[in-house]
């Protein structure tokens, strides 16, 4: 892409902090990349505020990184908590862009400095303000979900382009409303926003194009900043581990005679049910657990999850060195707990799709589709085998 | 490297190795290419994530 054009904006439509505080060290670690990727705004959604709001502008100034709030103002002083937009030279195109967030934003332990204010009188006037510095583009990243998005847009003259957050269901191609286009969704970074004006004399946008694009391996990568990715996760994943043995050991002193029904694991189950052990060996569930290993991701919560049996349940999966016997997807993880065997062994339940998208849901593994992947794990089939996806190892070796 | 390489197979994640690849941010953007059009890059909610599992 950069071999093809010299004027490239760079922007991150907000929402980019974790999801639970165990991830904390995310926020920061990103922000820090997002500065060394050369990211040109950034913009705020509910997420980024869960660790308050002096957390984020802390992490801001250290990085370095425009994060940008038109409507998210400090109560006391009704001034910008953050900067409300900014203005960027790229070659020839003097750009504007905006952030705005919900007025039904959850606004986190700030809540009681914080206040939000109406989008679309501040989206007017931010916008005014944007061309009387002589933005000829403007470009908005909305934090306010689909439709008060697709409303503000439609209210408010002058938006060339708008980023679609928060909670918003990827849509493949932009749509256009009134004069901007709308860029929609596709989170967790798995597919970035490739959108395209075409410009007049007078660096006005005069039309305008969308795509997503997924960012499969075909894109490529840089080896310096994988490096830094991988050393960073792998500190993480150091860290959590010895955090999680301790809570293990706690874990395991409050359960001691508490939990008669408990995991049994594929040793257990494979006693009686030889053949159906020895196919298992042979399906990808049965390295689950060792592909975590070698990614250094086994003591990572929302990964190990799936690549283990009952991942914090009584009796279930605790760590990689006080349950080893538990870790891969094994019989319990669809055919259920092996305590209850007899209740369930006169009246086997069938595996149907429901079961397999627990895990296999369309944030961990988009590729899924159980006709092609529900024979690569039948104990007995006959027929042609389907192939898997070119790349089946999405998130969670899926 | 290639390892990971093989790893970010229908990426989840941020990448942000495949985006600073997509973009030349660590590359001078000096030339002329395409002076009539402005590229906009953009991601989403990423919600914290910077790779996928394995």
């Amino acid at each position: 892409m950069k071999t093809s054009y010299s004027q490239i904006l760079l922007v991150d439509d907000g929402g980019f902090f974790p999801e639970d505080d165990v991830h904390e060290p995310f926020a920061g670690f990103l922000m820090d990349g997002m500065k060394l990727l050369g990211t040109d705004a950034v913009g705020v959604g509910d997420r980024d505020l869960r660790f308050g709001i002096s957390y984020l502008k802390a992490r801001a100034t250290r990085a370095k990184l425009p994060v940008l709030s038109a409507n998210l103002i400090n109560k006391f002083t009704q001034q910008p908590a953050l900067s409300p937009s900014v203005v960027k030279k790229v070659g020839t195109v003097k750009v504007g862009v905006f952030g705005l967030i919900s007025d039904k934003a959850d606004l986190g332990p700030s809540r009681d400095t914080l206040l939000v204010q109406d989008p679309t009188v501040i989206a007017k006037r931010t916008v005014a303000d944007l061309r009387k510095q002589g933005a000829t583009v403007v470009v908005l990243l909305s934090q306010l979900g689909k439709v008060e998005t697709e409303d503000l847009v439609a209210a408010v003259d002058g938006i060339d382009c708008v980023i679609v957050g928060r909670n918003v269901p990827l849509v493949q191609s932009g749509r256009m409303i009134k004069d901007a286009i709308a860029v929609y969704g596709a989170d967790q970074g798995q597919y970035m926003g490739r959108t395209i004006l075409s410009l007049d004399a007078a660096r006005k946008a005069t039309a305008k194009q969308s795509e997503m694009f997924l960012l499969s391996p075909e894109v490529g990568e840089n080896a310096q900043i994988a490096a830094l990715v991988k050393g960073f996760e792998d500190k993480f994943n150091e860290e959590e581990k010895k955090r999680e043995q301790q809570r293990a050991v706690e874990q395991q002193k409050a359960d001691t005679g508490n939990n008669p029904d408990h995991f049994v694991g594929v040793e257990v189950c494979s006693r009686c049910h030889t053949q159906e052990a020895e196919q298992w060996k042979t399906t990808k569930h049965a390295q689950a657990w060792q592909t975590l290993v070698d990614a250094k991701k086994d003591a990572t919560p929302e990964c190990v999850s799936c690549h283990v049996v009952g991942y914090k349940q009584a009796g279930g999966f605790q760590n990689g060195t006080e349950t080893p016997k538990l870790g891969n997807v094994q019989c319990e993880n669809c055919h259920g707990m092996g305590t209850n065997h007899e209740a369930f062994a006169a009246n086997p339940a069938k595996i149907t799709e429901a079961t397999c998208v627990t895990c296999h849901n369309p944030e961990r593994s988009p590729t899924f589709n159980f006709a092609t992947y529900e024979p690569h794990i039948m104990h007995q089939f006959s027929g042609t085998m389907p192939a898997l996806p070119a790349h089946p190892n999405t998130m969670g070796g899926h | 490297m290639k390892v990971l390489a093989s790893r970010l197979a229908v990426a989840s994640a941020l990448a942000l190795a495949v985006w600073v690849t997509l973009t030349g941010a660590t590359a001078p953007k000096t030339s002329q290419l395409e002076p009539d059009k402005l590229l906009i890059l953009s991601t989403v909610d990423v919600k914290g994530k910077t790779s996928p599992c394995g």
